[in-house]
């Protein structure tokens, strides 16, 4: 008998034990992440993870602060010319920027989540525009910039992207983005072809190269985000027929059902598909090997920046850049370029300790000599938003763009479009294989709009 | 029987706390969670009943076809390892093979690999013009079967099976052969001095013998083609355009999109199938040993 209560007081003892062993777990836990902030704070170049301010370090001489910095990879550009920039700030200032890289795909997710639980880092990259009511709410998270003094100094095309209401939220640097039909000349001589101004002409062109044993058009779906471009950077077009078009359909007073050239445009990307002028591997191609289809010269034709012929000479240092010209993407009979302002901007988190510092950065990047060796750190950049700096197109490109309207493209401008590119892509793919008509990847569009306006309670729609 | 042996029911308190924290709260959570308006956008979480099992199963025709290719997906694979697997093991525990341990590590190598690097090492192998596949086919003067293996529609899909078989059928022989093994050897004697041939011995004894192992083959291969995603994945993310999807793949896309009660509600779908048909196929396997 005795042995049994025994048994059963040291049973309920055990469980005791082991109960409060994970509660005192759990308080000991919280302990030891601030000692190991503490720990991190001391130590000069500590990755702050989870400090959600700046670790501040006492030294003999004073306070040495240190800003923590969050990006994906596609904001910072891959030469480190930002990385290079913080070490000459640090020489100067003695604040030490502690860079924090996540991967793209996840990092969208990453920094909302952080900003809700509070642990943003002091300065973080975010993709523009800001000022679509799909886009994060930064006017809830951030310092306004409005009042300082490189504000004025920035494109005022490029404002918008970065400011909600009449605050300026951001600072940017990538100039507009310019999507062409980046050519090669020498082909377009052999076929006796002039640039097309009209689809039909586009056609004509295309045949004449493809007769020459040319794959006309370099296209890659695999990637999932090209073949989208023809629909939505072609916005010039749409706004022609109806200058106030974007606002109605943000407003949700017409759908894109009423905007005929888009369905137009999906159609002429079919027949050209049907015809084989992306080539026979366009469903299974990528967009990174299109520098060696066009250096090999086995294409005659890709969308792409004004710039990316930069990046083909890098990587094929024996191709001469000068063959390969731009003209306006002709869908639709398009002779608008569409301008895309957008990129992505660094913000300063409304609750980091170190606001002052980190607008003093902010001022050091917006320095000229800065905003040069930006520029030069980056070779597929054709500009800086920063008018001050002259950007990198050719004489012959400035002639050409000089002389052409430009206007600004679908994504940037209108509600739920962007977030669903890569579904249109999918889409696109379908259609190409067969199992979707030009309507079907209309419709299959406008529904995933609708749907996500819904999701998003936006006021337009309610019923 | 000494009742002092027995622990008292509370020993189990840690196991089922940790048990149920971890594991069964979560999923009872998430199945909550198809039941309302969750979303990326809102803080606001609003019931909203069977809303989302509703245009599951009604207006979107896209959901059906994810259903659909899963359900292909499941019973080509189920099929085509099982029967590979067993003609392979089957050869594989032949007396006058040699080697056998060698050819048995060679078939079962490709379980070992990743889904990713299969995925990817595959669809490079597939190219149309660039593919070792067509290449190869090509050099041996057959051209004509040089195809797009990864973009026609009428190929795609059996390709990702192919490939998935590839992958998953020495994992199935190395379980059959474990079977295989454990039949006493007095069956087939008592056989053979009957006259039996080949055939009538597969027929009559190793099949019978080995359904017990065949039924848990099945429920594993029937269980992991419903719950596939890297290979689809990796292979063809679903493509071209929506060709190859699966409810995984369908999941993973609403969880992007930012609609998390619909990426719940069509993983409580494939749970409750998989349950369900987890119960029937678990029923009928009691009922053979009752009558054995």
């Amino acid at each position: 008998m005795s042995m049994k209560s025994n048994r059963k007081i040291w049973g309920v003892l055990v469980t005791a034990a082991l109960v409060t062993g994970m509660l005192a777990g759990c308080g000991t836990n919280q302990e030891s992440a601030e000692s190991s902030t503490k720990t991190v704070e001391s130590t000069e170049e500590g990755t702050g993870e989870s400090t959600g301010e700046a670790a501040a370090e006492k030294e003999a001489g004073g306070e040495k602060i240190t800003l923590t910095f969050g990006s994906h990879q596609s904001g910072l550009p891959t030469s480190e010319v930002v990385q290079d920039l913080a070490k000459k700030f640090e020489e100067e200032t003695g604040v030490v920027i502690d860079f924090q890289i996540s991967p793209d795909a996840q990092w969208r997710d990453l920094i909302k989540v952080k900003l809700d639980s509070g642990e943003a880092p002091d300065i973080f990259c975010a993709d523009t525009p800001i000022n679509l009511a799909s886009s994060m709410q930064m006017d809830e998270y951030c310092v306004p910039l409005t009042d300082e003094e490189w504000v004025s100094r920035i494109d005022e095309n490029v404002l918008p992207a970065i400011s909600i209401d009449d605050d300026v939220y951001g600072i940017t640097f990538p100039g507009k983005k310019m999507y062409f039909y980046i050519y090669n000349k020498e082909i377009f001589e052999e076929a006796g072809v002039e640039v097309p101004a009209t689809y039909e002409e586009f056609k004509n062109v295309c045949r004449k190269i493809k007769d020459l044993g040319y794959t006309p058009v370099y296209e890659a779906t695999t990637n999932g985000w090209h073949q989208v471009l023809p629909l939505f950077e072609t916005g010039g077009l749409y706004l022609s027929k109806d200058t106030e078009l974007y606002n109605k359909l943000n407003k949700n007073e017409m759908d894109f059902d009423q905007v005929p050239d888009l369905l137009t445009i999906i159609e002429q990307l079919q027949e050209c598909a049907e015809l084989g002028y992306f080539g026979d591997d366009y469903l299974s191609n990528a967009v990174e090997n299109a520098k060696e289809a066009i250096a090999s010269e086995k294409a005659a034709m890709f969308i792409a920046e004004a710039a990316w012929r930069n990046e083909v000479v890098a990587d094929f240092p024996d191709f001469d850049a000068g063959k390969l010209g731009i003209f306006v993407m002709p869908w639709g009979d398009n002779q608008v370029i569409g301008v895309n302002p957008a990129s992505n901007a660094y913000f300063i988190n409304k609750n980091s300790k170190y606001v002052e510092e980190a607008k003093e950065f902010f001022e050091f990047l917006a320095r000229p000599e800065n905003l040069q060796a930006r520029l030069d750190g980056q070779p597929g950049l054709s500009e800086v938003c920063w008018p001050e700096i002259p950007g990198r197109y050719s004489e012959e490109d400035s002639a050409y763009i000089d002389a052409h309207d430009k206007a600004t493209v679908v994504q940037v401008a209108v509600n739920y479009v962007d977030y669903q590119w890569m579904d249109v892509g999918k889409d696109l793919e379908s259609m190409y294989a067969g199992a979707m008509t030009p309507e079907d990847v209309l419709k299959a569009f406008m529904d995933r709009r609708n749907e996500q306006a819904v999701l998003q309670k936006d006021e337009s729609w309610a019923e | 029987m000494d009742r002092n042996k027995i622990y008292p029911w509370y020993f189990t308190g840690g196991a089922v706390f940790i048990y149920s924290l971890l594991c069964f709260i979560p999923g009872v959570l998430g199945i909550l969670y198809s039941f309302t308006d969750w979303n990326n956008f809102s803080r606001e979480i609003n019931f909203v009943g069977l809303k989302n099992y509703i245009s599951v199963f009604s207006g979107h025709s896209e959901y059906m076809s994810f259903i659909g290719n899963t359900l292909l997906f499941t019973i080509a694979t189920t099929i085509l390892k099982t029967v590979a697997g067993f003609c392979i093991a089957l050869l594989l525990t032949q007396k006058f093979i040699k080697f056998k341990n060698f050819h048995r590590m060679v078939i079962f190598s490709p379980q070992v690999m990743s889904y990713l690097v299969v995925g990817l090492v595959f669809r490079s192998m597939l190219h149309p013009t660039t593919g070792f596949v067509n290449n190869f086919l090509k050099s041996i003067g057959l051209e004509r079967l040089a195809l797009n293996w990864l973009t026609d529609l009428k190929l795609v899909f059996p390709s990702v099976i192919t490939v998935d078989v590839w992958k998953g059928m020495g994992y199935i022989m190395v379980v059959i052969i474990a079977g295989l093994v454990s039949i006493s050897s007095a069956y087939y004697e008592a056989a053979d001095i009957d006259g039996a041939s080949f055939w009538q011995k597969t027929k009559s004894i190793t099949i019978p013998l080995l359904k017990p192992v065949i039924i848990n083959v099945i429920i594993l291969n029937v269980t992991y083609g419903l719950r596939v995603f890297d290979m689809i994945y990796s292979l063809t993310n679903g493509g071209p355009g929506n060709a190859t999807g699966v409810i995984n793949t369908a999941v993973y896309k609403e969880f992007s999109k930012g609609n998390l009660a619909m990426g719940t509600t069509l993983s409580s779908i494939l749970f409750f199938f998989i349950l369900a048909l987890l119960y029937f196929i678990l029923r009928s396997m009691d009922h053979k040993e009752m009558e054995t």
